[in-house]
């Protein structure tokens, strides 16, 4: 008893943190973000078993993690009344289909070799997530965080495939807008 | 040529497309002829593909708490 009592120890004071991280960026809510954590522990203890070690354990764990972050956006998805969502693009462009003069991208002139710019810029980036619309934050992290292709992306939120362009792309509109009106140096 | 005159509205759709692989061979070509004329449209297709690099990058470094961690060994011991 002992002997598994120090190894769950371990296990979590090694990996937790690292497994909170990664979570937390993907589903942005503390307490979701721990749950997901707990149930990647619990479901690795139960398996252990079955755990080989031609993948490192941190990889094994990770890689159950993944599969409990798609599990929560599968959830998820069915909760999301998608016709809900007002499409808050389409003052982008005018009558002519053209950028308006306010939505025009401007020139950000980034600093890539700053640090502290990049730094502000993640900040930025991480911020504008969270503001997304659920379906657009669901299938921008599922495509661009966890890399799915998307077929899968569309089987695990119950979305058409011409839905998943439309909403993909308004999310980079809406980002990409969000970024900008809070990037200080324009 | 006008099948090669596209909106905005419609550039940006085919820049996300691109950035996926998924543009077939006509939308490319119409797209590179807009870009030509609309540098609005070619900085749309920088800003967002350098946002989707950069999707990945981890800044915070948040920590589990004590009680979180001693809740989850307390479960796993359970099981």
């Amino acid at each position: 008893m002992s002997g598994y009592l120090l190894k769950a120890d371990d296990w979590v004071n090694k990996y937790g943190d690292m497994l909170y991280n990664y979570t937390l960026q993907r589903v942005s809510d503390k307490g979701v973000a721990e749950d997901i954590v707990q149930d990647t522990f619990l479901s690795a203890w139960r398996n252990r078993e079955n755990y080989k070690a031609e993948a490192s354990e941190k990889n094994w764990l990770f890689a159950i993690c993944k599969n409990k972050i798609i599990d929560h956006y599968r959830k998820k998805s069915s909760s999301i009344i998608q016709y809900a969502e007002i499409d808050s693009t389409n003052n982008f462009f005018d009558e002519a289909e053209h950028w308006t003069q306010e939505a025009g991208p401007k020139n950000w002139g980034i600093d890539q070799d700053s640090t502290l710019e990049r730094k502000e810029f993640y900040n930025i980036l991480e911020l504008c997530k969270q503001k997304l619309q659920e379906m657009q934050k669901s299938v921008f992290v599922m495509k661009y965080l966890e890399d799915l292709e998307a077929p899968e992306i569309c089987k695990v939120l119950n979305i058409s495939s011409s839905n998943y362009w439309v909403i993909i792309h308004r999310a980079k509109l809406q980002l990409r807008k969000c970024i900008e009106q809070n990037w200080l140096s324009i | 040529m006008s099948v090669l005159n596209i909106s905005c509205k419609k550039a940006t759709y085919l820049v996300s497309k691109k950035e996926q692989g998924k543009i077939n061979i006509f939308d490319r070509i119409a797209l590179k002829v807009h870009f030509k004329i609309c540098d609005l449209c070619k900085r749309f297709e920088e800003q967002t593909v350098f946002i989707v690099k950069n999707a990945k990058h981890q800044e915070t470094e948040e920590k589990l708490s004590e009680e979180v961690k001693t809740r989850i060994v307390e479960k796993i011991v359970e099981l």
